[in-house]
Parts: structure tokens; sequence; C-alpha cells
């Protein structure tokens, strides 16, 4: 018998068994003995023209199974796909190596294969590469200046892609304001730092001798076209793998190189061949994040609304488009976040500089335009005299107004047109959770030396964008169904929730459904896991096929049972026919009479469904941080940390509540602690985990987590995305908080993380100057 | 290139090879003794998700040459029951069930050098308060769960 509905349960993971015994299987479990190994040559100038690649008697190496540079690739082969979200980009793509010219620090120049790691990397060291070295830009306002160096001379400027928009009247309201705040938010360039850095093998098929890829990848379906349109095959002959991912948050969500490069092996030299990236690589080989300048200018009333809000947004996107071109539209669009704001202008800019490509990381845009929005309410509040939640309650969208069309186009999804929330009722939540009322009290009784803050912050995120979704679902010999999802495992949990999403939908018992991963065989054209999409796309895609399933279950009961679909009912998994009262029939039981029948029934029983949404649901958050500064080390602590959160109609609360913690630690190490360096010369100064600090355990708050269930009215589910609101929010409340203990005597909190304590120190003694 | 024969008894087995002295234990165990769960993450000895116990001792097997292992016991996850000292019940050790049931991983590439290295901590300091288990974690680097909950399941297994 089914117990409680399973949509909404703390289900344990069924996962995690293999994880924690070591048997899961990630990219390099699937390295096998006799494997060659490619190494990447990469560029050692962040701008230069390539004089000459000199291979020398590499190639002559017992060791050496091939080398291979841009002169060695079909004349023919296209650039790196990259899909241009907002049109108009200027076309700033790159090849799989690079042919005259090289961009950045760490861009592929030459590959070698070899018979193991050790070799390949000996024999890549070899490899002489003589440059004429370029002058390179480092940031955008030296990119943007008049006479800078240009990375494509073709476009005359650095400037590759430029939108505007605007809502209302802005103009009439800045004229109109009794304040105007105006800020310019610097935002650093940070890394993912996924555990699992990135690799792929490229190899054949055993059963079918067919090519097949396996990659740490959270687009498999998407890699499998973009490989053989590169490749020159037809894609029937490749199949594309993603295994256990460990970890993605965007930088795996993109067509690299050497996903290229070792299947061009495989085609060239015959061989099996694995490419496993190195930390030290991964900083210069994989996508970076985040890395902004945001200027807002704000109007503001005497009564504290804001009515109108001009953005200029300039994205140093690094050397090229990797993937999407997408993030100053991602944070432009969503920055005036949960409030009302009637008058809204921007410009979008993407600026090329000579560093890693950059390209969405976990919230994509999110975290930069919540911390602009987020510390110019605390700056009119202060400035205003008004308390920052009483200023937040008088811009708030209120719980009836939705539909909310904000007027703006969101890169990719179309029209932002805020679905469901109730605003309102998450900041209360959220100031309760942190003991809003009670923290004066707590700050009075703070010892010398130590400053409290309390920061507060609101994210209104879009998710589930990037298209529709498929499912197929199978009936196993044994009875069970399995759940064949287009939703990488990357840590998510999309295992454990598909199966309590479709088991609530058909109901079943969860231990009723196995859910698979699915490869490129078992299922195309799935746009893969991004942008929060995982469980409202993949379970809304599992309930469509749960649907079909069940027409053909009724159909081929009815058709063995010489009766019509209409008396065959199904309940809790077991079927039953009005004709044949008294007598229940399992799917086992079905397959075994169809089998007698001459009827392939696991064949009948094969269903696929797609899931389309016309449009996106927006998942909101109200985030608060409270910070304890210390004045003598400068060393910021989080102490406490509340979000109300609002993802809908909730699956499993236990994994929302982990995608909220993990995020808010990845924000709270933008935040405090983490950087990408370049020096001058575009040298990136970050090679490894111990000059690019990550939070660790001592670092993590008390958390205090609740969530408000707003349904979506755009999905049958009533979902809304929860992989991002943490990281997306956190930046903000920490940065707020900051600033709070800092007081208003240090007028500078600007985003221009992280606050390491020498900077703190700094701000500090500035604060101290100006004091005197 | 020269190599050297050595013998390392890995998870009780005995297993003998002839290696280049440059190969790294880590890649040892992966490669050659083609045991699960030792993941490389960092290559720097930072992140600890390749600890294994050599002779009783937690190292990164990133940062130990394999002839350095030449005639000892390493110990990877597969002898999570013996480091913590309990049978395991349906699979999982009693840390692995407190792993589970507090969600305290999520993509799971930290988890098995973590286990690792939390049996031998729990080994030694069985009842650690809560400064104690902070600081053993400090050697450990999770980009998923955001700690809370590994903290919770540390606590909730101690003496």
């Amino acid at each position: 018998m089914i117990g409680a509905s399973p949509f909404g349960r703390r289900a344990r993971r069924r996962e995690d068994g293999p994880l924690l015994t070591g048997n899961g299987v990630f990219l390099a479990d699937l390295v096998r003995p006799g494997m060659a190994a490619l190494r990447v040559v990469r560029s050692t100038e962040a701008h230069a023209r390539i004089a000459h690649i000199d291979f020398g008697a590499v190639a002559d190496d017992p060791d050496c199974v091939g080398v291979l540079s841009a002169a060695m690739l079909p004349a023919a082969m296209g650039t790196l796909p990259v899909t241009d979200l907002v049109a108009g980009s200027r076309p700033a793509h790159h090849g799989v190596l690079a042919r005259e010219l090289v961009r950045y620090v760490g861009e592929p120049v030459a590959a070698i294969v070899a018979a193991d790691p050790y070799r390949a990397e000996d024999l890549a060291g070899r490899v002489t590469v003589d440059y004429d070295v370029l002058p390179p830009v480092m940031d955008v306002t030296s990119s943007t200046a008049p006479h800078a160096p240009l990375l494509y001379a073709q476009f005359g400027s650095n400037i590759v892609h430029e939108t505007h928009q605007q809502v209302g009247d802005p103009q009439a309201a800045f004229a109109a304001a009794h304040l105007v705040i105006d800020e310019t938010f610097r935002f650093q360039r940070v890394c993912a730092s996924c555990m699992e850095a990135r690799g792929a093998i490229a190899t054949l098929d055993p059963g079918t001798g067919r090519q097949l890829v396996y990659s740490s990848t959270q687009i498999p379906q998407v890699l499998q076209q973009q490989l053989a349109h590169l490749t020159g095959i037809s894609p029937q002959r490749l199949r594309v793998v993603a295994p256990q991912i460990g970890g993605g948050f965007g930088m795996k969500e993109a067509v690299y190189p050497e996903e290229v490069l070792v299947l061009l092996a495989l085609q060239r030299f015959g061989r099996a061949t694995y490419w496993l990236e190195d930390r030290q690589e991964s900083f210069i080989a994989s996508t970076h994040g985040r890395e902004e300048i945001v200027r807002v200018r704000a109007a503001v009333t005497t009564a504290g609304e804001v009515t109108a809000v001009e953005v200029d947004c300039q994205a140093d996107i690094g050397a090229a488009y990797l993937f999407l071109s997408n993030t100053p539209g991602a944070a432009v669009a969503s920055i005036r976040g949960p409030y009302r704001i009637a008058n809204f202008a921007s410009r979008a800019r993407s600026v090329v500089t000579n560093k890693t490509p950059l390209n969405v990381y976990r919230g994509a845009g999110y975290p930069q335009a919540t911390l602009a929005m987020e510390r110019v309410m605390d700056l009119a509040a202060d400035a205003l005299r008004l308390d920052r939640a009483e200023i937040r309650r008088r811009n708030l969208i209120g719980p009836a107004a939705f539909p909310v069309d904000r007027g703006v186009s969101y890169p990719g999804c179309g029209r932002a047109i805020l679905d469901s929330g109730n605003y309102p009722a998450l900041l209360e939540s959220t100031l309760d959770a942190i003991d809003y009322a009670g923290f004066a009290a707590r700050r009075a009784a703070t010892a010398a030396g130590s400053a409290l803050g309390l920061g507060l912050s609101f994210v209104v995120e879009m998710s589930g964008g990037g298209g529709g979704e498929p499912a197929r679902i199978r009936v196993l010999p044994d009875g069970r169904l399995q759940l064949l999802s287009g939703v990488t495992p990357v840590g998510q949990g999309s295992q454990t929730t598909l199966a309590q999403i479709l088991a609530d939908h058909l109901g079943v018992s969860p231990q009723m459904i196995e859910v698979l991963p699915a490869d490129t065989d078992q299922l195309a054209a799935a746009p893969g896991t991004f942008a929060s999409r995982g469980a409202t796309m993949g379970g809304n895609a599992a309930c469509r096929a749960g649907d079909v399933l069940l027409d053909r279950i009724r159909q081929l009961a009815a058709e063995l049972h010489g009766t019509a679909p209409e008396n065959i009912s199904w309940r809790q998994g077991l079927l039953l026919d009005r004709t044949r009262p008294g007598r229940t029939l399992s799917l086992a039981a079905l397959l075994q009479e169809a089998a007698t029948a001459g009827i392939d029934g696991a064949m009948r029983l094969d269903v696929s469904a797609r899931y389309e949404r016309d449009a996106v649901s927006w998942a909101s958050a109200c985030h608060a941080a409270v910070i304890d500064l210390d004045r003598e080390t400068g060393v910021i602590r989080v102490i406490d940390y509340a979000v109300t959160h609002d993802c809908g109609r909730i699956a499993n609360p236990l994994l929302v509540d982990g995608q909220i913690m993990g995020g808010v630690l990845q924000g709270l190490g933008q935040c405090l602690f983490e950087v990408l360096g370049y020096d001058a010369h575009g040298q990136p100064l970050t090679r490894g985990f111990m000059d690019y600090v990550l939070p660790t355990a001592a670092t993590a708050p008390r958390f205090t987590l609740r969530h408000i269930e707003t349904p979506s009215p755009l999905n049958p589910l009533g979902m809304k995305g929860a992989g991002e609101a943490g990281c997306s929010g956190a930046v903000a409340a920490i940065a707020n908080a900051i600033a709070d203990a800092l007081g208003p005597q240090v007028a500078f909190v600007n985003g221009s993380g992280p606050f390491t304590p020498d900077l703190v120190l700094a701000m500090l003694r500035e604060a101290g100057r100006h004091a005197v | 290139m020269q190599t050297h024969d050595i013998a390392i008894r890995v998870d009780g087995v005995e297993l003998r090879a002839s290696v280049s002295p440059r190969l790294l234990l880590s890649d040892f165990l992966r490669e050659q003794a083609r045991v699960g769960g030792v993941h490389v993450a960092c290559g720097q000895g930072v992140c600890g998700a390749c600890t294994v116990v050599v002779d009783g001792v937690p190292v990164r097997a990133c940062l130990m040459l394999a002839i350095q292992a030449d005639g000892t016991l390493v110990q990877t996850i597969a002898s999570l029951p013996q480091l913590e000292g309990n049978e395991p019940q349906e699979g999982l050790t009693r840390l692995q069930r407190a792993f589970r049931h507090h969600h305290a991983l999520q993509c799971g590439y930290c988890t098995p050098g973590l286990l690792v290295a939390t049996a031998k901590f729990l080994a030694t300091t069985p009842a650690p308060d809560r400064a104690q288990i902070l600081e053993h974690l400090n050697g450990h680097l999770c980009r998923c769960s955001g700690y809370a909950n590994i903290v919770a399941a540390i606590e909730s297994v101690r003496a």
C-alpha cells in the first residue's frame, strides 16, 4: 500500500549508495588500460601572433601517438558553437586550436596524444611555440579606451555586444526625484571550482563499433550534435554519455575544445583517447564567471519609493564567447528584482579582454544584479533615515499583482513576466527568522573590537529556461518503470526527485520507479541541465510521459482482454478491468499476458513525451545575513544566515535546502574569499586551491531555512527552480551586512570583493582618517 | 624509463607492480589497483578528496609517490568498515548512513576522501566538540553541500 504522497517528502537520496562507497562512476573512472592520453599545449602569452610551432622530434618518440595543431585540422572545420541569446553579437568565436593569434593564457595551441599522461605531459613540454607578443588589454576600461589594442581587428572595437532597453519614462522620474543614488559596482572574476575538473574520453562503442564520447558535461545531447557537426560525421555515428558529474555550476555547460580534440584523436590515430583536466589547467582552460562593472542610478521619492532605475552593465567576457552570450543581459533584465520600479533604462555591453572566456556560473547575472539593487535600497534607506526593511516593504510588488510584465526581454526566454510569488510574506518571514527586531540589542551587547552587521537581500530569478524537455519511460520485465531523463546528474539528486514526482503522478511507490540519466542513444534533443530547470522541466516531462504510458497500458490491456480501454483503470500500479471484477493485474503480469499473445509488451510500453512551455517561471527568495567583523584582524565571519524561499511546490525539501545552503556558501566565497587575478601582462595569478581560497566548514554560518509555496501557474506541477537562489542572493546579503557593520563612516561597500582581511583593514583605516 | 618493483597491500589485497618512480600513489591506486573512490580534485594536497590511509595515517594520495608506499598497508573507502570498526548495514557503515540521512553529499566527489579521514578522526577523537569537528573539516573542500549537513552528520555519530 502507498502511504503519504511521495511528493514533498524529505526522501533520502537513492544516488547516495554508490557515491558513499566509492562506486560512483565519474569520468576518470571510465579510463581503461590501453587508452592514450591527450595533453594540450596552451598559450603562455595573453595576446600574440603565433610565428611558428615546432614539434621537434616529438612525433617520432615511440610513446607519441600523434600530434594536432590548427594547420592539421580540416580547413572547413567551424568554430566552437555559440548560442547568441541576444541578437546582434559580433562573432568573437574561437576554433578548436588557435590558428594565427592567441588571445589568452591557456588558449589551446596544439595537442599531444601519447601512451600515458606522464609521457604526454613530457612531450607537450618539448613543443616550442614562437610568439610575436602583442599588447594585451586586461580590463573593461582599457579595452574600451580609444586606440586600445584590438582582439578582433575586423570588428574595429572590443565591444562585441551592446543592447538597450527602456520601460516607461525614466528621465521624467529622475527629474522628479527627491534623491538620486548613483553607485558603481565592480565584480571580480571567479571560478566555479567544481571539485571534479573537466574531462573527456573518445572510444569505440564495443557493442556497435560507433564512436563514443564520455564527457563531464551538463549538456550531452547538445554536445553530440555539435561534435558530429565539427568533425564532419553523422550524429547517428556518435553516442555521447555524461557519467556522474562532480559538480557543474555552469562551468560544464559549453562545448569545449578538448571534447573535440579527443574525438579527433580517435578518428585520426585510431586510438581511444582521454583527457583529464588538472586543477592548474582548469583555472585557465574552463570558463570563468561574474566579472562585470555595473553602474546603477536610482530615482527615489521622499517616501522611499524607487521610481526609476538606470543600469549600465559592462561584462568582461574574456577573449571569446564560449557557448553562450548573455550574462550582462541577464543582470540587466532582472535587476529590479521584487520591486515595482515602473521606469527603467539599461545598457548592457560585452567587452573582450585577454583572459579566459567567461560564461554562466551559478546565478548567471543574478548575484551582480541583486547586489547592485539591494545596495541601492540600503543606501536610499540610510539617506532617508528609513528602516531598511521598511523601504523594501514600500517597494515590493504585492501578492495580488501577478502576472507582472516587466516590459523587458530576458535573454533566450522572451519577455520577462513574473508569474507568481508572495514577496511581502518572504520578507516578513526572513525578518522573523533572523530576529531583525532583536538585532539592535544583540549588536549593543557585542564585545569591543567586534562589529556586527545585518544585511538583507531579495532575489527574483528566472528558472527553467532553455526550451522543451523530453522524457521516456520503459516498463522493465519485473513490472517496474524506468524513467530516462535528460537531466544530467551534477549532484542535485534528480534521480530521487524525479522518482518522487512521477510516483506521485502515477500513484505508485517511488520504489517502483528507476530513474536513469539518458545518453544520446536513449533520449535525443534534451537541452541539458542548467538554469534551475531540472526538477521543473524534468518533472513535468516525466509526468507527460507518464500520461502517455497510462494510455498505452490501458490500450494494451484492453486489446488483450478484448474490451474497451475505458474499462481498464489504473490504481496504485495495478490494473483493474471492469469486465473482470475482483481481479487486478500487475504490469509484470500484463507483460506476460502480452508475451503469451505474441505481443512485445515492453516495446509497446516504451513511451516518450516532450514537455513544452510558453514562459519561464520566476522563483524568489529573501535572504538575511548577520556577520561579525573583527576590527583588529579584519576577518569577517558570517554567523547567522536566513533564507525564505519560494520555488512553488517542493518535491523534496531536504534537497532544496541542500541546494540553498550550498549556493549560499558559493555566494559567501565570492563575497569574502574568491578572486581570479591577472597581472598587467595577462598572466593568471591564480592557479590552484592554494591561492584560490574556497569556503571551508568553519566559514559556514548557522542556517535558518524556510519556504513559502506559491505554485507557479505556468506548469502543471506548480514548480519553480531552486538551484541558484542561494548563490544569487548571498553576495548581496553579506555585502549589505558588511556595510552595516562598518557603519556610515565607510561609504564604500560596492561589491568590489572579495572582502579579505587586508581590504577590510584598509577600509577601516580610511574610515579612521575621515573621522579625525 | 627505469621502473621499480613495489608491493602494496590495498584494502587487504597484496598488489605487486613495476612502476615509474614518478608515478603518484593516487594514479597507482586508480589506474593499476583500480580501486574506486580515490578522487583527484586539486593535485596539490589542498582539498582532501584523494585521502587514503597509509599504515594507519591519513595521507593525500596525490602528494605521495607509489614507490614511497612500497611495503605499506593502504586503506581506501573500501576499508571504511575496518577504519570505523563497525559492520555495514545494507552496505553502509554508521558514518555513511549518517551522511545519507543528513544529506551531507551532493555531487559526491569529495565524499570518499572525507569519509576516510573522518573515520580516522573519530577513531582518535570519539567525542569531538563542534570546534574540533570544524578543525578536522578544514582540510576538506566541498563545493556543493554548504558544509552544515556534513557537520550535522558527524555530530550525529560522535560518542
